[in-house]
């Protein structure tokens, strides 16, 4: 991935490694629990509970709202429609599927997975990192490289700003 | 508005149709079983080939034209728009360039596979003229990146190495007919090394450097070590080209050794950006990839050999071989099952209806096929070619042949989805919500 001049990529960028790095965990405790469901209450699994509820109410939520509202409009006023159409649909498929699963985790740190429940957790959080890495790819490949070029720096200064509000 | 600017007023979104990479890719495909088909007819031919026409040299021009050029063009014309953040100036040669290609990749295959001079120089004019036309586009997009480098750099030695290679290329067909030519192997060869190292090899090396980071969720390459394998690579083709067109040896060894530094530059800044990735299991795409790794220096130790006349009366289409169906077409095809189903969901869907993850636009099943019996296919044919048995190769390109049908299949529903939400983009009424 590149290396970016913009404060605002940078910021974004460390986010998306951040997630990455959640969403690798996920997929290991996924491939350790192929059948039985883990014990909710034992520390790593608690841990990644945790954290993915943290990541999902907070983080992704805000971090999506941001681009939304001061980067999707920025880069389609710039003439980028094809790209932020991608993007937004898939804002629209990924928060909705993230809330369920972070609900999901929130029961499970409250009482534990069963079976049943504990499949549907697999399942959507399964399909949940799938979307969440091929969106991360596509963002730095396609809309970090596109913001290098049409933000100056007064308008990075402006956005940082209004995400640092945001957060 | 003058003319110019009315030919080249086009879209400013980055994202083409999707019909416009996806046709050069669908040919891919297409080709892809017709290659092994006449690797399996043409076996005899093909384990005591000298040159010359026949199904050898219509099967490494269906391979080269039909499978190689036409995945390089339609990731280009896909990524680069992306990764440059600068649109193709316009969208009407990447869809006449296809029509152009495909159409004269197989006059050209028919021509050399029946010495029928006409459809060769037909074949090969309008093959020419189309990869001209898209090394235009893809030109003036390099030319206006601002910040692509080393990527850029590659690409622009890969469009250099291909204007040469066409102009050989059409000499060579028309030689076939006329006899003009000093010598034709020599401009044969050279033609050769821009095709396999030149524009192929600069291609592949130049999206590496945003692919497999991309693909293993890893920091850029070494922008050091990738400067230095550039730049050893262009003083390799240097040499070589020298070398192949006066027939002077100590060149070519000259080449091929720098070939195997700016090789080992590569590999290494890969291999370095593979053990700090994120991403843990990467799938049957990176053994595609990383078998392709060793065959790149397999390919140089084996024109070395040759060279040296330590490899016998089939060391040159053993060289062959290994380069275009061993190193290319492995590397390819490893890129190519996993930004199928990635570039896929690059498009909007526009009609509501959910996009699907990349897990199920991958038909695992046949993709295993496809690669067991890729690389089997590799390996049985290359021990055909190797010992001269007709039977291997036969059973070698049987094989392949049904690795790249498997191939077929797994692509299939990819490219269904997307005829499929067009359909449904230009027929509203036929449009499903959720």
């Amino acid at each position: 991935m590149m290396d970016y001049m913009r404060s605002i990529n940078r910021m974004l960028h460390d986010e998306h490694m951040a997630t990455i790095a959640l969403l690798e965990r996920i997929k290991s405790t996924l491939a350790a629990h192929r059948k039985a469901p883990p014990d909710a209450k034992a520390p790593d699994i608690a841990s990644v509970l945790r954290d993915l509820v943290a990541s999902v109410e907070a983080d992704i939520s805000v971090h999506f709202a941001f681009e939304q509202v001061e980067l999707f409009t920025r880069l389609s006023e710039a003439g980028d429609t094809g790209m932020t159409s991608i993007l937004q649909e898939e804002h629209d498929v990924i928060l909705p599927l993230g809330e369920q699963v972070s609900g999901l985790a929130r029961t499970a740190i409250d009482s534990g997975f069963t079976e049943e429940s504990w499949a549907e957790f697999r399942r959507l959080s399964a399909e949940l990192v799938e979307r969440m890495i091929a969106h991360i790819q596509k963002e730095e490949m396609g809309m970090l490289a596109a913001l290098e070029e049409i933000l100056d720096e007064d308008a990075d200064m402006a956005v940082m700003m209004r995400y640092a509000e945001l957060r | 508005m003058t003319l110019a600017t009315t030919v080249l007023a086009g879209a400013k979104d980055r994202v083409l149709p999707p019909s416009i990479p996806f046709r050069y890719f669908g040919a891919a495909v297409l080709f892809h079983p017709a290659l092994w088909l006449l690797v399996l007819i043409g076996a005899p031919e093909t384990v005591g080939f000298s040159g010359g026409t026949g199904l050898s040299l219509a099967a490494l021009h269906i391979l080269t034209l039909g499978v190689l050029a036409t995945t390089a063009m339609g990731a280009a014309l896909q990524l680069l728009p992306v990764a440059t953040r600068q649109a193709m100036p316009a969208h009407w040669p990447a869809r006449l360039g296809f029509w152009l290609l495909v159409p004269g990749t197989l006059m050209v295959g028919h021509g050399m596979a029946t010495a029928t001079g006409w459809a060769m120089a037909l074949g090969g004019a309008m093959a020419a003229t189309a990869l001209a036309m898209l090394g235009v586009l893809i030109a003036i997009n390099l030319m206006r990146a601002r910040d692509l480098g080393l990527v850029a750099a590659h690409g622009q030695v890969a469009i250099l190495s291909l204007f040469a290679l066409l102009v050989l290329g059409l000499l060579l067909v028309f030689n076939f007919a006329h006899g003009f030519l000093p010598d034709h192997r020599a401009v044969a060869r050279t033609h050769l090394i821009l095709a396999g190292y030149g524009f192929m090899g600069m291609f592949v090396a130049g999206f590496s450097q945003i692919l497999v980071p991309m693909f293993a969720l890893a920091a850029s390459p070494d922008r050091t070590l990738g400067r230095a394998g550039l730049w050893l690579a262009v003083l390799a083709l240097a040499l070589g080209v020298a070398g192949a067109l006066s027939a002077v040896g100590a060149l070519v060894i000259a080449a091929i050794v720098a070939g195997l530094a700016a090789t080992a530059a590569h590999v290494t800044a890969m291999a370095r950006v593979m053990r700090k990735r994120m991403r843990k299991r990467l799938g049957l795409s990176f053994v595609m990839i990383r078998v392709a790794w060793v065959l790149l220096p397999l390919s140089l130790v084996i024109g070395l050999l040759d060279q040296l006349g330590l490899m016998g009366e089939r060391g040159g289409t053993l060289f062959v071989f290994v380069l275009f169906a061993g190193w290319l077409l492995t590397m390819l095809l490893g890129v190519l099952q996993r930004i199928l189903p990635f570039l896929a969901t690059m498009h909007p869907a526009g009609d509501g209806g959910r996009m699907p993850t990349l897990s199920q636009l991958t038909a695992e099943g046949p993709l295993k096929v496809a690669t067991i019996c890729h690389l089997a296919a590799l390996a049985v044919s290359t021990a055909g070619i190797a010992t001269g048995q007709e039977l291997v190769l036969r059973l070698g390109a049987g094989v392949g042949l049904a690795g790249a049908i498997a191939f077929a299949v797994f692509a299939a529903p990819i490219f269904w989805r997307l005829m499929r939400r067009r359909s449904r983009a230009s027929n509203p009424e036929n449009q499903t919500s959720g």
